[in-house]
């Protein structure tokens, strides 16, 4: 009982954290840089959300299309005014720019709204549950797997259907090929930022739902889309997403089998370091990734 | 013996950078009668500490060219080496501090056996694992006195063997003589053949291949003086904040402060790794104590911190010292 | 046994066999030239031998050591050296450091591999340019660049990966100069691809054509022309109308 319940709540996480990772991989596909400042861009649409609320009485959920708006922004706004300048430099110099970045943005963030722990007290779900037969299920959690999914979906029609999402495929595929074809790479890496910045946005929205938001929130959420996107394999939009899921049950039906077999070793303080674990584990054995999908 | 002239030889330098090393050394030994507040000690000390720090990391990073981001975990395991024996079992500072040095290379090994399968990203990444899997297990493991840390005894009166002071100028002393020992030995690490082994490692892995080089065994050679480089350090620590807990040494952001500093400075030169600590210590100190104080300005003095990161990864990557050398070479 | 012996060596890309079933021998003192198309599987074969790729099936003995599976180091401390095609240009290290790593693979001692290193440079020519980076030099002499460091690790059977191409002809001329002089003064053996036909033709005393991934010749240089496989393969209308 305690596992199923697990199962399905790790299920809803799992979702949202497809959707965190889903930026990461589309970037690192089209231009083989990993962005450290992704958990940021996730922070900042948690606080473009609560503070639509604070200040507006805009209820979460409707003012979840800023925290999108907001993090495609401020993914541009990087590609544009940074990142691209980064790309002269060697890989060294990337890692150690969209670094920099990070933490630009955690302490803008600290200055501009201290550390305080910020959580979202009132709005249409907040607080309110569902219990379907012996589960129950808060609402603000189930709405944020629906809509992680339902972005997740949006996004990968995007990419498999449309022209721009083809090029960007294209791209991904290989790089000057693709710029033979005419596609010019400037305009999909600032897509790909788009993209990123966006869905990764989005779940931060969803996420302060139901999750504190403070300026050092990114790395944790940072660390758990490195481990969805190297499990996936670096790069995989379809692998991403079982990662994702497969990460989020692994976080929840960890600590129960702590509880169920009455060691305080697999407590829930360790939930995090199974995930920290699961990447080292997966990229020396499996660098590929597990599934060994590149679309 | 050809080791140690090796170590002190300077003279494939110019002209002015030895004079710079002299004028700086006689600064270093001069500082406690000219210059020394409680205060401007602390920086010093924090300075010289980071220094050691930068340049076990330039082995791996710079040399080596390795984005190496989990140096804290070797902090974490030099530091708490001497505090848990002295705690226990009142173990000497001068019998700890190596046992510290020789757990965190045997550790270092068994981690970078499966580590540099990697390379880039995924190396990068999996030193921030390592790290942070390190840093929850202290955090919780009560017998090490958890997230809360640990307090060494004070004694009574001064303590050679203990490494306990009353003022600050013993320690700046201790970790100026560590400093020069890691100097002197960079010094001749920079020109030894795991030093040019390196350097083609990080130009160009599949030529350094053809040479006969085994690449994975370098870089977990270098590994692992970075690590005992940066176990030192942890246990200077130790001994002189007299308290220690996984926060102040095994945070994300120690490590990246450590990489940081060498980078900013200029990685895969012997100065880089000071010139950065010189740089971003004092900036760090002054920026936190005269804008984080003030009420409203709390993080401040990191935006200038990261911005300059920033800066430097995307118009000089070879860092401070790169910049140094351009104008030199424009100047010819 | 022969100096080096490849005994049925497949490589299977997930489907695209670049090496298929190859064998041949080379004896010690000899110079070897492969040729073929483009994407006739050479340097696939040069790496399943030197040990960058793991052949899928197939034995390679050298000196009668069985160095199938290799890696790359190995191969080289067992006494084979390799250049590449493309050097990759670099800042980080000086020419005389540059051929100094090739050195350090035989002594631990830096005033020992420096000695050798500018004897190696001295013999090549390339004194001049000892304190030059990589970056800063003409491709003809970055590709001898390349050479003295894999002549640094003393190598007894050398493979040559286009040393000529990019080359005017008489740098051209001056390589194969050079090659016949390692070859003779230093009883290294060499193996080496090659696109420029004139060369190939000139310094080899015997060679092997690949084509899709099959060896389709093996022989002597005035024979190989006349190979009418391998007219129709490689050599293409150009070069048979010369004949």
């Amino acid at each position: 009982m305690l596992i199923a319940d697990a199962l399905l709540q790790g299920i809803l996480m799992g979702l949202l954290f497809a959707l965190v990772s889903l930026g990461l991989t589309v970037i690192f596909g089209v231009m083989d840089i990993v962005n450290f400042a992704h958990g940021e861009f996730l922070m900042l649409g948690m606080y473009s959300v609560y503070w639509a609320n604070f200040f507006f009485h805009i209820d979460p959920l409707i003012a979840l299309p800023v925290s999108a708006v907001v993090g495609a922004l401020l993914g541009l706004a990087s590609y544009y005014w940074f990142i691209k300048y980064l790309l002269r430099g060697p890989a060294i110099a990337q890692l150690f720019g969209t670094f920099g970045l990070m933490l630009f943005l955690q302490y803008f963030a600290m200055f501009l709204f201290s550390a305080d722990y910020r959580m979202i007290d009132k709005g249409l779900l907040v607080g309110k549950s569902l219990s379907v037969g012996p589960f129950i299920f808060d609402w603000t959690k189930l709405a944020a797997g629906i809509l992680s999914l339902v972005a997740f979906a949006v996004v990968y029609y995007f990419l498999h259907k449309t022209k721009t999402g083809k090029a960007l495929q294209a791209t991904s595929l290989n790089k000057e090929a693709a710029s033979y074809m005419g596609i010019r790479t400037d305009r999909m890496n600032a897509i790909a930022w788009a993209i990123g910045g966006g869905t990764v946005g989005m779940a931060g929205g969803l996420l302060v739902n139901f999750y504190y938001a403070y300026p050092m929130v990114g790395i944790l959420f940072v660390m758990i889309a490195f481990a969805c996107v190297a499990l996936g394999g670096f790069g995989s939009i379809k692998g991403v997403f079982f990662a994702g899921l497969l990460v989020g049950i692994l976080e929840m039906i960890f600590p129960v089998f702590g509880h169920l077999i009455g060691s305080d070793f697999l407590g829930p303080h360790f939930k995090f370091t199974v995930v920290y674990l699961a990447y080292f584990i997966i990229v020396v054995v499996r660098p590929q990734g597990l599934f060994g999908w590149k679309n | 013996m050809e080791k140690l002239k090796d170590a002190l030889n300077f003279s494939d330098f110019s002209k002015a950078e030895r004079i710079g090393l002299i004028i700086f050394s006689v600064f270093l030994l001069t500082f406690p009668w000219i210059g020394a507040g409680s205060f401007t000690t602390t920086v010093m000390i924090q300075f010289l500490l980071f220094s050691l720090f930068g340049m076990g990391w330039n082995t791996i990073g710079g040399y080596g060219g390795q984005v190496e981001l989990g140096k804290a975990q070797y902090v974490g395991i030099g530091s708490y080496t001497v505090a848990l024996m002295m705690v226990w079992w009142k173990v000497p500072f001068w019998v700890s501090m190596p046992i510290g040095i020789l757990i965190a290379v045997g550790y270092s090994f068994i981690i970078g056996y499966p580590l540099f399968r990697l390379k880039g990203h995924y190396f990068a990444i999996a030193t921030i694992c390592t790290s942070l899997v390190l840093k929850d297990i202290f955090d919780n493991w009560n017998l090490v006195g958890a997230a809360k840390g640990i307090e060494l005894p004070i004694h009574d009166h001064p303590d050679f063997l203990y490494m306990q002071f009353k003022s600050d100028t013993y320690y700046y002393y201790f970790i100026m003589a560590l400093f020069y020992i890691g100097l002197f030995y960079m010094n001749w690490f920079r020109k030894s053949k795991l030093g040019y082994q390196l350097r083609m490692i990080k130009d160009d892995e599949n030529a350094a291949e053809s040479l006969g080089i085994d690449i994975r065994w370098c870089k977990i050679k270098a590994y692992s003086i970075a690590s005992a480089f940066v176990a030192v350090g942890g246990g200077f620590m130790a001994v002189y904040n007299l308290y220690i807990d996984p926060a102040s040494t095994m945070e994300l952001s120690l490590s990246i402060k450590i990489a940081l500093m060498a980078m900013l400075g200029g990685a895969a030169s012997l100065w880089g790794p000071i010139i950065g600590a010189a740089f971003l210590v004092p900036l760090d100190r002054f920026l936190g104590s005269w804008l984080g104080g003030q009420k409203g300005l709390t993080g401040i003095d990191f935006m200038i911190y990261a911005g300059l990161i920033m800066i430097v990864s995307a118009y000089q990557p070879r860092g401070i010292w790169g910049i140094i050398e351009q104008f030199r070479k424009r100047g010819h | 046994m022969s100096f080096l012996t490849v005994e049925n060596i497949v490589k299977d890309f997930g489907g695209l066999v670049a090496n298929n079933n190859i064998s041949f021998a080379i004896e010690e003192g000899e110079i070897i030239g492969l040729i073929g198309p483009n994407g006739a599987g050479k340097t696939t074969l040069f790496n399943c031998i030197v040990g960058y790729h793991r052949p899928d099936s197939g034995k390679v003995t050298f000196r009668e050591k069985d160095i199938t599976g290799f890696k790359p180091f190995e191969t080289n401390r067992a006494g084979i050296g390799r250049t590449f095609q493309i050097m990759k240009v670099t800042t980080g290290m000086t020419v005389l450091e540059n051929v100094m790593v090739g050195s350090f693979c035989r002594t631990n001692d830096r005033n020992t591999a420096r000695g050798e290193a500018l004897h190696v440079l001295g013999d090549l020519a390339l004194d001049a340019v000892k304190d030059y980076y990589i970056n800063e030099l003409p491709i003809a002499i970055q590709r001898k660049v390349g050479l003295a460091r894999a002549l640094a690790t003393k190598p007894a059977l050398l493979m040559l990966d286009e040393v000529a191409s990019g080359l005017n002809p008489t740098e051209i001329e001056e390589v194969v100069e050079l090659l016949r002089r390692l070859n003779s003064a230093k009883k290294i053996t060499l193996f080496l691809i090659e696109h420029i036909m004139e060369m190939v033709m000139k310094v080899s005393q015997r060679v092997i054509v690949l084509d899709y991934g099959e060896k389709i010749a093996e022989g002597l240089p005035a024979d190989i022309v006349k190979n009418e496989n391998v007219i129709k393969a490689y050599l293409g209308e150009k070069y048979a109308q010369g004949l």
